[in-house]
């Protein structure tokens, strides 16, 4: 599975006063520590970032590529910033995080990504928002895949389709909806790409037990063909995981998708924690802050 | 071929528990299969009704059609405990309103003297209904504990910012916590089992989702009973298999509707009717979706419910 290092967010405590007083250092400290950790993107995320954000990421881009060639991805709603973001490059083209599906995000961005042949992060959020089941994400992925490829000529390989990750604790059901709009994905857009922010699925439960559902998580999404994931750059283990190194962990987390009994007794500690993980994401058991320990 | 129903495959059984002593204790939840499904399996108890008395006079707020049933009796909370027993409320929940903060804000004492005296005026088992403050909450309930030891009353709401103190209150004088979570599943398992770390034992421990009235959260409340009992009934989830109290009177009274006269709004029909009606069916709707107390106010609604609960059972 290819990763985008998901840190530099404006929403990060020290990153965010980076990006807002312009101050390069951390943010290049940052890129290379996501370029060391073997990221394949590093997200630039500024938010909205309203009428600052195209300055913003015409400073950035050039600031990161001096210190990396790891390719970026430019995660922001700000149409402004991307088509910056775009010029500012002088490397591989970044990749638009992301394109909605809705009319007025398509008609802006959709011509930017065929201008500049960037790549481009398809979110199915439509004009109602996030889609409610597995067939309202097949009919706004077929609709954007339609468009872009139809309309404006965009290879499929050149969009990555983002289902949209839910947290575990609030909306356990969606993350099953997902995973029958994978069992769809080949069908409904044949040669287009995946992606998800994976961090999603643990935004909510306790700070220090939030990388077990990722890397549980990252776990299901690998078996059901997810091209890519937005991770977290400093989650030695998910990377392992996404790599291949954790088959282990893997086959026990099929055996759980797959209802197989498992003789608990027979487990270890660890491998114990990644089955009952895998049981409240995969809505066997009822999520609770304390699951781990019932 | 003969007609297969196809029949719920279940695994678990709500914990039956006993509220209240001697000859009219009432014991709740027991039931092995979704609500009124006797074609699938046992239900020992029949849904119970509570009907709510407040520890102040409440004309003031309270519409015409909710106040007439209990003329004479609204200042006299234990006189209005008797008279609902006779309109057939098998327990008695008191809303310490008094209490608030933001209102009256009486002192933890005269609260605790008014529960008292509801507790005793009836034999039926008492749940006393907090004001949602952890800190007064919790000094009142402190004193209804210890003043009311041995008639195994339930206290509510038992909240994640007060479940340790009135937790410990229950745990000290043998009542029944009923742990209260704002209508959302994991966080009432979250509850549960911080309660069971504290002590408390799942025979002591009933579940208030929070109820959203019709027209205000009703289908929410359901959603979350719904999945409650699909977990405890079908998913073998020992945290949720709790019996459930819904506070129906409270959440459908104060809405617009119920207090809105027939001149006021005359397209919306006669006012005590509606009223009524309003109440009943968001008990009834409750009730299907696997709730095993419902707290009533009007007589007339009480008289709805029950008929249902029988023709059902």
């Amino acid at each position: 599975m290819k990763l985008l290092g998901e840190n530099l967010n404006i929403m990060s405590v020290k990153y965010g006063a980076a990006l807002k007083s312009r101050d390069a250092k951390p943010l290049q400290e940052l890129a290379r520590q996501q370029a060391n950790a073997g990221m394949d993107w590093i997200d630039l995320n500024i938010g909205p970032a309203g009428k600052t954000g195209e300055e913003l990421m015409n400073w950035l881009v050039p600031v990161i590529e001096e210190v990396t060639e790891v390719p970026l991805a430019l995660d922001t709603s700000n149409v402004k910033a991307i088509a910056a973001g775009l010029k500012a490059s002088k490397r591989q083209r970044p990749l638009i995080n992301s394109i909605m599906v809705r009319p007025e995000r398509m008609e802006a961005l959709l011509p930017l990504a065929a201008e500049h042949d960037a790549e481009f992060v398809g979110l199915l959020w439509g004009p109602e928002g996030m889609p409610r089941d597995e067939n309202e994400r097949g009919a706004l992925c077929a609709e954007l895949v339609y468009k872009a490829t139809g309309e404006y000529g965009i290879k499929p390989e050149r969009i990555y389709i983002d289902p949209i990750q839910t947290p575990v604790n609030v909306q356990q059901n969606q993350i099953m909806s997902v995973l029958e709009f994978m069992k769809m994905f080949e069908d409904i857009a044949p040669g287009c790409r995946s992606t998800i922010g994976l961090s999603n699925v643990s935004n909510g439960p306790p700070e220090h037990l939030r990388p077990i559902l990722n890397q549980v998580m990252l776990i299901i999404w690998k078996r059901h063909g997810l091209y890519s994931a937005i991770v977290d750059t400093f989650d030695t283990k998910l990377h392992e995981i996404a790599r291949g190194q954790h088959k282990n962990l893997e086959t026990l987390v099929h055996k759980v998708e797959d209802g197989e009994a498992i003789d608990m007794a027979s487990l270890t500690p660890e491998e114990v924690k990644y089955v009952k993980t895998a049981k409240v994401i995969l809505g066997h058991a009822l999520y609770s802050d304390s699951w781990l320990e019932i | 071929m003969t007609f297969q129903p196809s029949k719920q495959v279940y695994s678990g059984k709500i914990r039956e528990l006993t509220l209240g002593t001697g000859d009219k204790a009432v014991k709740i939840g027991g039931k092995s299969v979704y609500s009124f499904h006797s074609f699938e399996g046992g239900t020992p108890n029949a849904p119970r009704i509570a009907m709510e008395v407040w520890d102040k006079d409440p004309s003031a707020d309270w519409p015409e059609a909710a106040r007439s049933p209990f003329a004479g009796v609204l200042g006299d909370p234990g006189a209005w405990a008797r008279k609902c027993v006779e309109y057939g409320a098998e327990m008695i929940v008191v809303q310490t309103k008094s209490a608030d903060p933001n209102s009256e804000n009486m002192p933890a004492a005269e609260v605790a003297a008014a529960v008292k005296k509801v507790v005793d005026a009836v034999d039926v088992p008492v749940i006393v209904w907090g004001v949602a403050n952890h800190e007064k909450d919790t000094e009142v309930m402190r004193l209804v504990a210890e003043q009311c030891t041995g008639k195994r009353v339930g206290l509510c709401p038992v909240e994640e910012g007060d479940y340790k103190q009135i937790g410990a209150a229950c745990l000290g004088y043998k009542h029944v916590a009923v742990a209260s979570s704002p209508i959302d599943v994991n966080l009432a398992k979250q509850l549960n089992i911080l309660l069971g770390n504290l002590g408390v034992s799942s025979d002591d421990l009933i579940i208030d989702p929070t109820t959203g009235g019709l027209g205000y959260g009703l289908e929410y409340t359901y959603s979350v009973i719904e999945r409650i009992m699909q977990a405890a009934l079908t998913q073998e989830d020992e945290k949720l298999q709790q019996p459930i109290i819904v506070n129906v009177a409270n959440e459908t009274w104060k809405s617009k509707e119920a207090n809105l006269t027939s001149e006021e709004a005359p397209e919306l029909g006669d006012a005590a009717k509606r009223a009524v009606l309003m109440e009943a069916i968001t008990a009834v709707d409750l009730l299907i979706a696997g709730a095993d107390v419902v707290v009533l106010r009007h007589p007339d609604t009480v008289k709805l419910v029950g008929n249902y609960i029988s023709k059902m059972m």
